[in-house]
């Protein structure tokens, strides 16, 4: 918004007030979209965590913390110290894949990106369903993964390859990765291949202009990138229902759990804002990081 | 020998030819220019010495050691890139200290250089600021500052001021100039620009596809021009399409003409004369004697400091430009007599 009132507070009355009239037209729609379809489910969700619960899966209307005290439980603490790990590793890890993946594509001919990015886009056309469940068959003792791992001598004996961690974690990243390089491509193309070169130029190895000055560069795209996977793994619920333990649940399958089969949704209601509660203070964090970061201008 | 000396350098990407066996030798303390067209090499010649390059072919050798094989973080030859590339994320001083905090230098030692650095390229106290804070030509400082930090054996610029507006440009082209000598250090500026090339350096290289087409002072360039690339490229040349009689003459259409001796005359050949505009004498008498055709005037512009006056002779197109003080005052369709000086008049290869 205050990008657009510079321009428009520099031209004169008349075509000011036409275009904010325009512009108000113009932003009408999401916004209406986002009070309906965001606001006023949250708001609702927030009313409902406070209700009163009732035998039977009904609730009532009330202000109790009788929910908000049950997130104390450790048991659920547990589930979401869990949740935010997964979410945390995940994005660790596919962002460091990512990274050299976008760079590189940016490097290459124009030709050569078009089809990289056209090639990850299309990847996005699957369900995620579709990939969780061709993981669970990639995954399985009978799958072509196992055997050719054994016949290779990797593997000792044939036997599924999940349900476990590492199965969940690998999926979540196969999920988030075509996402992050698609984001991080327009900063890696807007990076200037002479300021690696102007690093080396004063003795810095390769390795040490890239991470002293590459990577520093490259901050603020690659911590927003993280942000980003931890806000679509955090609350993960089929991936590690169908590849991972019980305990590798998530909150998700526990709020899912609360409201389907415990009949609890004012608890469901009070977990999911936690959830969100955890993710917007932890955009607040990464926004002070990343201003903190930038020299001041 | 106590220089840079590079042999029979070659690099092809794919099947481009960029630089195409160039030898040169660049003595110490020397201030060198490769001019050039654009995607005539001069680019990547430089950025091979620099180390950010490889040559596919060809040694390059500093006070006569072999460094061809030698990484650019190894060399260290100062360099200042077309974009600037000054880091976003640093201050002016951390831009300036970059090289210096690489060797180990503790804080004390790297303010005191940092200090000296900025004082000398006339930016004192902006070690604080940011790099987005500083107009283009503080940048250009803070760029060169930054290159000469490690005192480096060879100081490399890249098209560094083609950013700036013509006096700005200028400014920094003297600045460089006195700094240059200052630190009496080998410096090596690649430009398209041949004002800058002319005013700046000891030695020009001109480069035209790949190769370098002559290489000597500004002046000598000026005046003897080795080819027709060269000719066309350094200021303004009249050429002229000759037939070759002997050593020293030529036949311009009717014309019989004197010209500066050949060392290898290829008689009855076809050859191209050239001489500069501001050579050629213009006189409305007739019979002016020796080396002269005629022509008629087809434009006139006056600027001035100089007249420039359009001739067609034979069908070609002949500029001349004279002094006010020398100028006779015809107007377009007059008769006029060119006077070619004999020693002005050289016939180039091809």
């Amino acid at each position: 918004m205050t990008d657009l009132a510079v321009p428009l507070r520099a031209k004169d009355t008349e075509p000011r007030s036409r275009d904010q009239v325009v512009l108000a037209g113009l932003l009408s729609l999401p916004t209406l979209f986002l009070i309906v379809l965001c606001l006023i489910p949250l708001f609702l969700l927030v009313q409902l965590s406070f209700a009163h619960r009732e035998d039977g899966g009904l609730w009532r209307a009330g202000l109790e913390l009788t929910q908000y005290r049950q997130l104390l439980n450790p048991q659920f603490l547990k589930v979401a110290l869990f949740s935010f790990t997964l979410a945390l590793t995940t994005a660790v890890i596919s962002v460091a894949l990512a990274f050299p993946v976008a760079y590189f594509i940016s490097r290459m001919k124009r030709r050569a990106q078009i089809t990289w990015l056209v090639g990850l886009l299309s990847t996005l056309s699957l369900s995620e369903v579709l990939i969780v469940f061709s993981f669970q068959v990639l995954l399985s003792g009978g799958g072509g993964l196992v055997k050719a791992l054994v016949a290779l001598g990797i593997m000792d004996s044939v036997h599924s390859l999940y349900p476990n961690f590492a199965a969940v974690m690998v999926c979540l990243v196969y999920l988030v990765l075509p996402y992050i390089i698609l984001f991080l491509y327009p900063a890696m193309s807007q990076l200037d291949d002479d300021i690696p070169a102007a690093a080396t130029t004063m003795g810095a190895s390769p390795a040490r202009a890239f991470l002293t000055v590459v990577a520093p560069m490259v901050k603020g795209p690659l911590l927003s990138a993280g942000l980003l996977v931890v806000i679509f793994t955090v609350g993960s619920y089929l991936t590690p229902l169908v590849l991972g333990r019980p305990q590798q649940w998530t909150v998700g399958i526990l709020i899912s759990n609360g409201a389907m089969t415990t009949g609890n949704l004012p608890l469901a209601a009070a977990q999911a804002v936690a959830l969100v509660a955890l993710m917007v203070g932890l955009l607040g964090l990464v926004r002070l990081l990343t201003r903190a970061g930038s020299p001041a201008s | 020998m106590f220089g840079l000396e590079i042999s029979k350098v070659t690099k092809a990407f794919g099947a481009h030819l960029a630089v195409d066996d160039v030898s040169l030798s660049i003595p110490q303390g020397e201030f060198v220019c490769f001019l050039g067209p654009s995607g005539c090499g001069k680019t990547t010649l430089m950025r091979m010495i620099a180390g950010l390059e490889s040559p596919g072919e060809g040694s390059i050798a500093l006070n006569g050691r072999d460094i061809t094989r030698q990484p650019a973080n190894v060399r260290k030859f100062g360099m200042v890139f077309q974009s600037l590339a000054l880091f976003p994320h640093l201050s002016v001083g951390e831009n300036v200290a970059f090289s210096l905090r690489l060797q180990g230098q503790d804080a004390r030692q790297r303010k005191a250089r940092v200090d000296e650095l900025l004082t000398l390229v006339r930016l004192p106290g902006m070690e604080k600021r940011a790099v987005s804070q500083l107009s283009g030509g503080q940048r250009q400082r803070v760029a060169i500052a930054r290159a000469l930090a490690q005192e480096p054996p060879v100081f490399l610029l890249d098209e560094p001021f083609s950013a700036l507006d013509a006096k700005l440009r200028e400014e920094m082209q003297i600045e460089l100039r006195l700094l240059q000598k200052r630190l009496q250090i080998t410096t090596i500026l690649v430009t398209h620009d041949q004002r800058e090339a002319m005013s700046m350096a000891d030695s020009i290289a001109v480069m035209g596809d790949g190769k370098i087409q002559q290489y000597g002072s500004p002046l000598s360039i000026y005046r003897a021009p080795a080819n027709t690339f060269v000719a066309n490229f350094i200021g303004l040349s009249n050429l002229l399409p000759v037939e070759v009689l002997d050593h020293e003459t030529v036949r311009f259409g009717a014309n019989i003409l004197k010209v500066a001796p050949m060392s290898q005359p290829a008689t009855a050949s076809l050859a191209t004369l050239s001489i500069r505009p501001e050579d050629i004498q213009l006189t409305a008498a007739n019979g002016a004697g020796d080396n002269t055709v005629s022509g008629r005037i087809t434009f006139i512009r006056d600027m001035g400091s100089s007249v420039e006056v359009h001739l067609d002779c034979d069908g070609r197109d002949v500029l001349s430009v004279v002094q006010p003080r020398d100028w006779m005052g015809a107007g377009t369709g007059d008769i006029a007599h060119l006077r070619l000086p004999r020693n002005q008049c050289r016939v180039l290869a091809a």
